[in-house]
């Protein structure tokens, strides 16, 4: 039996071969804009999440007397003997920042890193609250950081995974940063703060160790605005509540294309959703008219015996099969343009640097799947209504034609 | 077998309420022959549909075979009208994507009674009708006859207790109109299924046992 109707569904597909084709294709380009808009969306998210935080800090907050150059990306903070504790800022709730990172930077010379004579910037980081230096690995190993475990710069050499030496003491290479173009960036060697601190004795030889190295103290902060904030307020917000630091603003024209551009993708959302309501809107009223166009045909079901469900039920899949086409359809040609938008903008993004992260493979298919069972969905709502009613109606008044 | 009792059927026009039955009693005997004849507009059709279980009378009831039809529930009406009555409409009333041995089987289906035999019988009475070389035609590679006699087929897949023919050669020539209700009569007398015809021919009621004449809305004789 369910052949039979399955059959039933598909010849009438058949029977208005243009209408068909329409209503699948536009139930196609509905699911496709929402499979591929999903996608794209998504890897987006996930390349701004890398892109931006590659792109630093919106600001830096260091001790009052510490001399600053000015760079592009705020990645690392520059090296001074002047100290801040590290829970200035923390301390201070300014809601106008968002993502705070602590630094420690000691210069140190006879390190056993590079050439003899050559210094060295050794970078105290902590690994869960970094946002600036841990986008720029190249190469890791395929686990977690620990102690004990270093990151080279992009000019430093080092083979992953074997031993540096610093100041006598074995480390492991643990990743390699990309070129960022900011010099204590290239040529610096990070650590966790831990790390560091295991080093303090061997740093301060038989001097004092630097003051850095104390517990609770830092070398300065890296900051990113919170959403809608503005760095005058936030620079404001700091030196109203911290006491002794400077603070040294970004590239402003970043944070606005980071903020601008949040707004944008949840823009993009919202008229994901208004055509995919269009859509399914369409495919209600083209199902309105084709089970008025059948009622005689529903009539003669009811006639000779077909039950209030089985006459739905015919509807319904034939509703479920076209937008369920249009549905598999649309995910293939959102793939096919996806492939497209790989081969030409990924691959101009990808060229100029910038990274582009594709959502990995399970969820592509849950997207995938979801815009096939939403495309199918759309034609059970387009057509329960109509149906129902028809279902309810006298089945001579059906076969009459009647309105 | 079938009995109606006051039975009445009104329609909300845009001019107010029409009454297309109003009242009628009737019983047709088992295995019988009956003709409802009236002109266009009587109420015949209408009083068909009531006593075919297809269209809710405003008031009065109908009895098949011991059962008030009207008193079951919509999906227990389904059944009956599935298992106990065949109808043959004065249109092609052929589901024009199913094959003939399709639209012949598809009651049995419907009902759920479908098995291994179901088109062993479809195809039995299609070829009882003149039709075992159109088991796999379509209805448009048809002529009105042979889909009319079709629908004789299908009405009978289910064995049912009676046969509703509402102008079944409305619409066909006379060498047809007389083949199909030779078809019908033969149904009726070899079969014993009890048959209604519902015609404004004089000429196709006369070979009725019992003729009920409709007008306006209530039985004339």
């Amino acid at each position: 039996m369910r052949w039979l109707l399955l059959s039933l569904a598909l010849q009438n597909l058949g029977r208005r071969k243009a209408r068909s084709f329409l209503l699948i294709a536009a139930v196609a380009l509905g699911s496709g804009v929402v499979f591929t808009g999903a996608v794209l969306m998504q890897s987006i998210d996930r390349s701004m999440a890398v892109g931006f935080t590659r792109l630093g800090a919106d600001m830096m907050v260091v001790p009052e007397g510490a001399l600053t150059n000015i760079t592009a990306s705020l990645l690392v903070v520059e090296p001074t003997e002047l100290v801040l504790d590290a829970d200035a800022l923390a301390k201070a709730r300014i809601t106008s920042l968002g993502r705070i990172a602590a630094q420690k930077v000691v210069r140190v010379e006879h390190s056993g890193i590079g050439s003899h004579h050559e210094s060295a910037d050794l970078i105290g980081f902590e690994p869960a609250q970094d946002f600036t230096v841990q986008p720029w690995l190249s190469e890791k190993l395929n686990r977690p950081m620990q102690q004990g475990d270093v990151i080279l710069g992009a000019v430093r050499d080092g083979v992953l995974g074997s031993q540096l030496l610093i100041f006598g003491k074995p480390h492991v290479v643990y990743g390699r940063l990309g070129r960022t173009g900011v010099g204590t960036h290239e040529r610096g060697v990070f650590m966790s703060f831990a790390t560091l601190d295991a080093l303090g004795e061997a740093i301060g030889g038989h001097g004092t160790k630097p003051a850095v190295l104390a517990p609770g103290k830092v070398t300065g902060f890296l900051a990113e605005l919170a959403p809608g904030a503005t760095p005058l307020q936030a620079r404001f917000a700091i030196l109203s509540n911290v006491k002794g630091v400077k603070v040294v603003a970004g590239d402003t024209t970043l944070s606005g294309i980071r903020q601008g551009l949040a707004a944008l993708l949840d823009g993009i959302v919202a008229l994901m959703v208004l055509m995919f309501a269009s859509t399914a809107l369409m495919v209600s009223v083209l199902f309105s008219a084709i089970v008025t166009e059948r009622r005689a045909e529903l009539g003669l079901l009811k006639a000779i015996g077909a039950r209030r469900g089985q006459v739905l039920g015919v509807m319904v899949t034939e509703a479920i099969l076209a937008t369920g086409i249009g549905g598999i359809l649309g995910v293939v040609l959102g793939v096919l343009v996806m492939r497209l938008f790989e081969r030409s903008l990924v691959y101009y993004l990808e060229n100029v640097g910038v990274p582009f992260l594709w959502v990995d493979l399970p969820r592509t298919i849950a997207f995938a799947v979801g815009a096939i069972v939403l495309a199918a969905a759309i034609g059970v709502v387009g057509v329960l209504y109509p149906a129902w009613r028809a279902s309810r109606r006298d089945a001579y008044d059906l076969v009459r034609g009647g309105t | 077998m079938l009995s109606c009792r006051a039975l009445r059927k009104s329609y909300v026009a845009e001019r107010g309420e029409v009454l297309a039955v109003d009242g009628i009693d009737l019983d047709v005997e088992a295995g019988r022959y009956a003709a409802i004849i009236g002109r266009s507009g009587s109420g015949k059709s209408s009083l068909m549909a009531m006593v075919g279980g297809l269209s809710r009378p405003s008031d009065g009831s109908v009895t098949i075979d011991g059962t008030d039809i009207w008193g079951l529930s919509d999906d227990k009406l389904a059944a009956f009208r599935n298992r106990r009555i065949g109808f043959v409409f004065q249109f092609a009333s052929l589901l024009p994507t199913l094959r003939l041995v399709d639209n012949v089987a598809l009651p049995a289906m419907l009902g759920k009674r479908g098995d291994g035999d179901t088109y062993g019988k479809a195809a039995m009475l299609l070829g009882r009708m003149g039709l075992g070389d159109h088991l796999d035609a379509y209805p448009s590679e048809c002529s009105a006859g042979e889909q009319r006699r079709a629908a004789i087929a299908r009405a009978l897949i289910n064995d049912p207790v009676l046969l509703l023919a509402d102008e079944p050669t409305s619409d066909l020539d006379e060498q047809t109109e007389i083949e199909i209700m030779d078809e019908l009569l033969a149904v009726n007398r070899e079969l014993g299924t009890t048959l209604v015809l519902v015609t404004h021919n004089l000429a196709l009621a006369e070979q009725a046992e019992q003729i009920v004449h409709i007008a306006g809305g209530t039985i004339a004789s």
